[in-house]
């Protein structure tokens, strides 16, 4: 044997030693897995994960930090037209002219670290950093249990913004914080079921509060874990070893297959083609003329869209934006309740020669001798969104409209989105929290949501650029009122407007899809009993699903 | 002794070129980096106010501070940097770069550098017999090599993942280490170290899989030629015995290109392999360069280039020493 057949053989050796050695390693994992009672979730968060546990960091801090370790006064069920469920917060009341708030909270309830949670740490919050809006007057105790809130302007309308999301915080450690925004909060005191346990940027996890007002939760340890990929997600869940996601997963078979991971598809959030809809605010291309877009709104088959890029699981969205069944009570007009599932192309031909174009020769419409051509783009790597932009583009192309579609990066997408240097993007809206359409009307159609294009919009959503005096007044009236039959009167003009105008072209309600382990916990929201969204990011809803949860084991 | 001052200095200029190429970049690019990275962090806290320190942090880092010449940012900048301080990312703020990457580049450097080096002494170790044996049935381990290097890699990866994770269960799927059972993150004890190694095999497998062929290749080749060179030929004519001639003779010389471009692969290490920390879920400095790229995070950009630059740096800066050793002509020529 020479002298290098033999190293090889000893390298050979050490390499099964090496797995052997792995495999070794790998034994005492699998026996930590008996330790059912932890419950494994991976809510998005990608490595390495930032340590902040700082309520007011909305976009950076960690996934327990918003329901889990801090709560708001009330929980809104974005899925249920029921009314809001109290968690620190008992009873909320306004007064007539809607200026003044008075809300009364559950008695003896304690902070993680044992001191008493009051009504002057619930005034104190109000009061305290961005929390202060500038419509805000005053915040005032005046028992243990009740809180004064005043402001200028009637907050009819903001009640799941100041209720349903605002972090209540303890004076006794926040009232020595300036830097509000600065601040990681490496050990948070909350109110919430669970406290911080352990931290690295790999995961963390959170233990049961035993100071928590209803007792500690039966799930009596959560760890969050980082994960940079949706598949590794997908392949943890297969193997057991993650209990809770939420995720797309177009073959959701695959995983569910054993029995042990169960799936919930929810459908809310508007998908749609975006326009830049406004010439006069400087957006420039044929969308801008409606005609245009009510023929694109007939000529695209959105059953095919639905099946073939989003696989069937998107749900059909409503022109009036709205979440059906549960915003039923606004629904003005029946025929509203979805966007035409299949393609006329027919009659976008009509619509388009009614308003004065003309087919050329390669049997594509225009006007005054320049023939329609939009650009519509969507974020590379999204690949429903880049499936469906395709379908669009052929479909429009059936109906002599010319559409190209094109991807761009992420970097590229948002900017123009927001400063409205755009045609037309497929771009998803986020659906209102209550089973009130008014944040979806404000955010996205009002005149006062928007501006020029080259500016990004500061306060609203409104990219498409879009301004209807009829809209802004009833958006105006809805916002100022209590009354539902003056509401609804509003709610029907701000309808019949927008579905005509459409400046977002429906396509589809996006899929949302979670995925649990139903063998190890029980107690998950069901298709029935749908308490809370069963998504481990959704804030508040997944502290509400953990705390109904309880181990089998 | 010259040859080593010369490269010296001409190793100081280049460092001192990439630094402040570093400090002009973004300065140079379209628009305000700093305002840019301030405008998303106002968006990204929801509006609300950003505190002084903050503005100034990244002002000062990333720009057009407002009274300051570009000549006394640029010192700034350097005094900055003797510290330590690469600034506060923008999609981890508040965390800070230099804290980030501290954080990273063990794992990098220890998964991608074995992994290298595995990959390297394979290639030349069994390229090298496959050159001596050139025309029997071991060529057939060129082409099945280099069919792994021109597999794409991530697909390589995940279709390991899918078999040997998934479905045999023999190797965790993703990570660093089981963050199941270490829930507090890196400690100092055996089973941690256990647990690294362990995680760090597929993912080791899946960098040596798709790079050895490169190495194997080459070193094949270079063995061949040097086979035919005239003092090969004299040494076996000598009748010294095959080992002597294949390790002494042939071997020897046929690496010298090779070890050129293992010199630069290790300047590369830092880089990080992007792909395979993305697949992996595993905590590398090449995850952090694509979140920064896809944040627009320019003070994470900048300090992941920055220590990138100065691996490479040093990599051929000590590979040159190395050269200079065991190639008497470049020191001559050099």
């Amino acid at each position: 044997m020479t002298r290098t057949k033999r190293s090889f053989a000893v390298a050979l050796a050490a390499g099964a030693a090496a797995i052997a050695l792995g495999m070794t390693g790998c034994s005492p994992s699998a026996g930590g897995d008996d330790d059912s009672s932890v419950l494994r979730v991976w809510a998005g968060s990608a490595t390495p994960i930032n340590n902040n546990f700082n309520p007011f960091a909305v976009d950076t801090a960690v996934h327990a930090t918003f329901g889990a370790i801090y709560e708001p006064l009330f929980f809104f069920n974005q899925l249920s037209s029921e009314p809001p469920v109290g968690l620190i917060g008992d009873t909320y009341e306004y007064s007539e002219d809607g200026k003044t708030l008075t809300v009364t909270i559950k008695p003896d309830q304690k902070w993680s670290d044992g001191e008493d949670l009051t009504a002057e740490d619930v005034a104190f919050t109000f009061g305290y950093g961005s929390n202060k809006t500038e419509q805000f007057v005053s915040a005032e105790a005046t028992d243990d249990t009740t809180v004064v809130l005043t402001y200028t302007e009637p907050q009819f309308t903001s009640a799941p913004l100041t209720l349903g999301t605002t972090y209540i915080i303890p004076e006794h450690i926040w009232a020595d914080i300036d830097d509000y925004i600065g601040e990681t909060n490496p050990e948070p005191v909350g109110s919430g079921p669970y406290v911080l346990s352990s931290f690295s940027d790999a995961a963390y996890t959170v233990e049961a509060n035993d100071n928590f007002r209803d007792g500690a939760p039966a799930v009596k340890e959560v760890q969050y874990v980082g994960l940079d990929s949706n598949q590794s997600s997908q392949d943890l869940l297969t193997t057991g070893k993650i209990d809770w996601v939420g995720q797309f997963i177009a073959n959701p078979d695959a995983v569910t297959g054993k029995g042990d991971i169960t799936t919930l598809n929810l459908q809310q959030d508007p998908t749609t083609i975006t326009t830049c809809a406004n010439a006069d605010l400087g957006c420039t291309g044929a969308q801008t003329d409606p005609a245009v877009r009510q023929a694109i709104n007939v000529a695209i088959d959105r059953a095919t869209i639905q099946e073939k890029a989003f696989a069937g699981l998107a749900g059909e969205s409503s022109p009036t934006f709205m979440l059906l069944p549960r915003d039923e009570q606004w629904l003005s007009d029946p025929s509203l309740t979805t966007s035409p599932q299949e393609a006329n192309v027919a009659e976008a031909g009509k619509i388009l020669e009614a308003a004065g174009y003309a087919k050329d020769s390669d049997g594509f419409y225009g006007k005054d001798g320049t023939a329609i051509e939009i650009d519509l783009f969507s974020p590379d790597g999204w690949t429903d969104y880049n499936d469906a932009a395709k379908l669009i583009s052929e479909q429009a192309a059936e109906a002599g409209i010319r559409i190209n579609a094109r991807t761009v990066s992420d970097a590229e997408y948002w900017t123009p989105i927001q400063n409205g240097d755009f045609q037309m993007a497929l771009f998803g809206l986020t659906q209102s929290l209550v089973a009130d359409p008014y944040s979806n009307y404000h955010e996205f159609f009002a005149g006062t949501s928007t501006v020029k294009v080259g500016e990004s919009p500061l306060v609203g959503q409104n990219y498409s650029r879009y301004t209807n005096p009829a809209v802004d007044e009833a958006v105006l009236a809805a916002g100022a009122t209590q009354d539902v039959a003056t509401k609804q009167a509003a709610y029907a003009t701000i309808q019949t407007e927008i579905a005509r105008d459409l400046p977002y072209i429906p396509v589809v309600l996006n899929a949302s899809q979670s995925f649990f382990n139903t063998k190890k916990f029980t107690g998950w929201p069901t298709e029935d009993d749908l308490y809370a969204a069963p998504l481990p990011y959704l804030a508040v809803a997944n502290a509400v699903v953990l705390t109904n949860l309880t181990p089998t084991k | 002794m010259s040859f080593y001052l010369r490269r010296v200095a001409f190793y100081l200029v280049t460092f001192w070129a990439a630094i402040s190429l570093n400090f002009l970049l973004p300065r140079l690019l379209p628009g305000d980096p700093a305002a840019i990275m301030l405008g998303k962090l106002r968006r990204a806290s929801g509006g609300r106010p950003l505190s002084e320190e903050t503005i100034q942090a990244i002002t000062s880092i990333l720009g057009a501070g407002k009274d300051m010449s570009l000549w006394d940012q640029y010192l700034a900048y350097w005094g900055r940097l003797l510290q330590g301080d690469l600034g506060v990312s923008s999609t981890r703020y508040p965390a800070q770069v230099a804290d980030l990457i501290a954080g990273a580049l063990p794992w990098t450097i220890i998964l991608v550098g074995v992994a290298t080096v595995i990959s390297f002494a394979l290639g030349i170790i069994v390229g090298a017999w496959v050159g001596w044996r050139r025309g029997t049935w071991l060529d057939h381990l060129v082409p099945i090599t280099t069919v792994f290097q021109s597999i794409p890699y991530f697909w390589l990866a995940l279709v390991l993942v899918a078999v040997f994770s998934v479905q045999l269960g023999i190797f965790p799927i993703v990570g660093g280490y089981d963050v199941f059972e270490f829930p507090g993150g890196p400690e100092l004890s055996w089973a941690f170290i256990g647990s690294a190694i362990y995680h760090a095999i597929l993912p080791a497998i899946t960098i040596v899989l798709s790079s050895v062929g490169g190495w194997l290749l080459g070193m094949r080749n270079m063995m061949v030629s040097t086979m035919s060179e005239d003092y090969v030929v004299t040494a076996e004519a000598k009748g010294l015995t095959p080992r002597r001639v294949r390790t002494k003779y042939a071997s020897r010389n046929a690496a010298i290109p090779s070890l050129a471009g293992f010199g630069i692969a290790l300047g590369f290490v830092v880089a990080g392999s992007i792909v395979m920390e993305q697949v992996f879920s595993y905590p590398g400095i090449g995850k952090l360069m694509i979140q920064a790229v896809q944040g627009l995070d320019y003070a994470l950009m900048q300090g992941v280039f920055l220590v990138i630059t100065l691996t490479v740096l040093a990599a051929n800066f000590f590979m040159d020493l190395i050269y200079g050793f065991i190639d008497p002509r470049v020191r001559h020529n050099g």
